[in-house]
């Protein structure tokens, strides 16, 4: 219903459904936190930000420019070549699943907290400069210089 | 560690400066930061330290390959803030975010784990996304930045998604459990480790611009201020590189049958387009570009029969590289700054305005065909002879060839400078000047004497 629909702000309505689903089966796989995040971030604040840009383009059957057929042509065959890698690759693996021991504290919050904290400080911390440039380079690309720049090399 | 903290407190230093208005603070902090994690770096010489639980490793590989990159980046920084700063608003954070960069960098030339290398690349590329569009008025600084980014995004979901299924198969991030997995399957692994393995290469050769992944460069290399580009294509490809060496030298080497089909056929697109289409080039910004995609191949041949001289001779040939497409870079900007356009014909009679700019140019130009007595030669000469160990004779007699198809275009603007006249008076600031200078002596220094670059590693 996401890729069907015309109207895109429907579009994005299905999507958010799906990500309930897609919550759903971590809560199935014993990862709440996850779930809960999954439906934080995604249905509650990237979703928002989809609706926005949808309304502030204000997207009509008129303006949406019609490209070329090759196009969506192109994109279906290497995406369907991807698929058929991948799907023949998962058929050929036997030892695909392998049972481990069920842990109960598995995916639960406490035993992330852990791991974040005391295995991966590191990358949670270098996470914090990705973030900075990210702040400071949406800062400087939006605001609004005092004059006009010179014509620039 | 120290050289990461050092670059990261002297970016946010700068930042602060920045929001004072004492942005006549930010250049000599950011200069101080990266020539303190010069000395840093170089004290972790013969001191392998791993750090944080195995995150990173930061052996003789990583102080060689950093030592490079922020060197780079240091002449880079000096360039800006003397050429550039006179159209800059945002001068602190601009320097600020490239120091960020090579946080990300180092990163990428230390990582043991696969996070850390994804957290890497993602730092690396976010700041080029930035500083590609960072003039705003431009619309081809805008496409470049958006197209960049967009591209990039969707590479980085590929990296992700090998990252996922080699974890899948391994249970493990961790680099060093993950080449013992391989070595103990001996060359039988589920085939979606393998697929892993062929989405990560995909992801890294679009990191490091090499056909068939190469569409986004000439744009965004063209479309980002001419300083940007020259960051871009040299320590940008070092850092790549660098982690392109690092994560297959330890991980994939038993599977190489299984990758290095692609990694050759890769290498001679790479070389074949970039240098087939720069020949058309009019503008010397594009044809630039073009050439970097073929370097990216010739670095790739040393990937292709990967052994012991590979990273030796990846290192000697990104320094060379970098030199050279700094200079290049630079000369050009100052040429665009003066006549208003990227055209060979701008070049027209440098020689006789400004003779040393002229005969840097030319001595870059050269280090870039890989003429012997520059360090391009004794670039393209140890890669070869990395491959040629690998047994790849035909690979690289290829190579050789298209360094002669190289030669034409790299001459162009070189022969329109010597033979044309023109009438314009081009001088330069001091210290850009003398940078130059030394750029210039490197690259004939490191072509005369090149056993002291290619012993290190």
């Amino acid at each position: 219903m996401v890729v069907i629909s015309k109207n895109p702000v429907h579009s994005v309505m299905y999507l958010i459904l799906t990500f309930f689903c897609i919550a759903g089966h971590y809560l199935l796989l014993n990862a709440q936190f996850l779930a809960i995040v999954h439906l934080i971030v995604y249905a509650g604040a990237i979703m928002v930000l989809f609706l926005f840009v949808i309304m502030l383009l204000n997207l009509n059957q008129d303006s949406v420019p019609k490209g070329s057929y090759l196009l969506p042509f192109a994109g279906a065959l290497s995406g369907g070549t991807l698929l058929l890698v991948l799907v023949s690759a998962l058929k050929r693996s036997d030892t695909l699943i392998q049972q481990s021991a069920a842990d109960a504290s598995l995916g639960m919050l406490k035993t992330l907290g852990k791991v974040l904290y005391t295995d991966y400080v590191l990358p949670f911390e270098i996470a914090s400069v990705l973030f900075l440039i990210a702040m400071v380079g949406s800062v400087i690309l939006s605001k609004k210089d005092p004059l006009k720049e010179p014509e620039t090399v | 560690m120290n050289v990461l903290l050092t670059l990261s407190i002297a970016a946010t230093l700068a930042l602060f400066f920045g929001v004072l208005r004492l942005k006549n603070l930010a250049t000599p902090v950011i200069v101080i930061g990266l020539l303190a994690s010069l000395v840093f770096n170089a004290m972790e010489w013969n001191n392998t330290t791993s750090i944080f639980n195995d995150m990173m490793l930061y052996n003789n590989f990583t102080v060689a390959f950093a030592s490079v990159g922020l060197f780079i980046t240091l002449i880079l920084v000096l360039f800006y803030s003397e050429l550039s700063a006179k159209h800059e608003f945002h001068l602190p954070e601009i320097l600020a975010i490239m120091l960020f960069g090579t946080v990300g960098g180092i990163v990428l030339l230390s990582f043991r784990n696969m996070v850390m290398l994804f957290l890497g690349i993602e730092i690396l590329s976010l700041s080029y996304y930035v500083l590609a569009g960072i003039r705003k008025q431009n619309v081809y600084s805008n496409e470049a930045s958006l197209k960049y980014f967009l591209m990039g995004a969707f590479s980085s979901g590929f990296l992700l998604m090998g990252i996922a299924l080699i974890y899948g198969v391994t249970a493990s991030l961790n680099l060093n459990e993950i080449a013992g997995y391989v070595n103990n399957a001996k060359g039988i692994v589920p085939p979606y480790f393998l697929v892993g393995v062929l989405l990560i290469l995909s992801a890294l050769l679009f990191k490091v611009a090499a056909a068939p992944f190469h569409f986004w460069t000439p744009d965004v290399y063209d479309g980002a201020p001419t300083l940007i580009t020259a960051l871009m294509s040299s320590v940008g490809k070092l850092y790549s590189f660098g982690a392109f060496v690092l994560l297959f030298n330890s991980c994939f080497i038993p599977l190489i049958a299984d990758w290095e089909v692609i990694l050759w056929i890769a290498a001679l697109l790479s070389m074949s387009v970039g240098n087939i289409t720069a020949l058309y080039q009019k503008s010397v910004k594009r044809m630039l570009a073009y050439s970097s995609i073929a370097h990216a191949g010739y670095m790739l041949l040393a990937l292709v029969g990967i052994n012991n001289l590979t990273s030796g001779s990846v290192l000697f040939y990104a320094l060379a590289y970098a030199l050279a497409s700094v200079v290049s870079f630079v000369v050009l900007y100052i040429v665009r700054d003066k006549k208003g356009s990227y055209d060979i014909a701008s070049f027209n009679g440098l020689a006789q305005k400004n003779r040393m700019l002229a005969v840097v140019f030319t001595i870059s130009m050269l280090s870039l065909t890989g003429i012997p007595l520059t360090a391009g030669f004794f670039g393209k000469f140890y890669i070869f002879n990395s491959a040629l160990q690998s047994g790849y004779y035909w690979l690289t007699a290829f190579a050789v060839i298209n360094s002669f198809i190289g030669a034409y275009y790299y001459l162009k603007p070189v022969v329109a400078m010597f033979a044309s006249k023109s009438d314009e008076e081009i001088t330069m600031p001091a210290l850009s000047n003398s940078l130059l200078i030394l750029l210039g002596i490197l690259i004939i220094l490191i072509g005369a004497l090149p056993g002291f670059i290619s012993g290190v590693i």
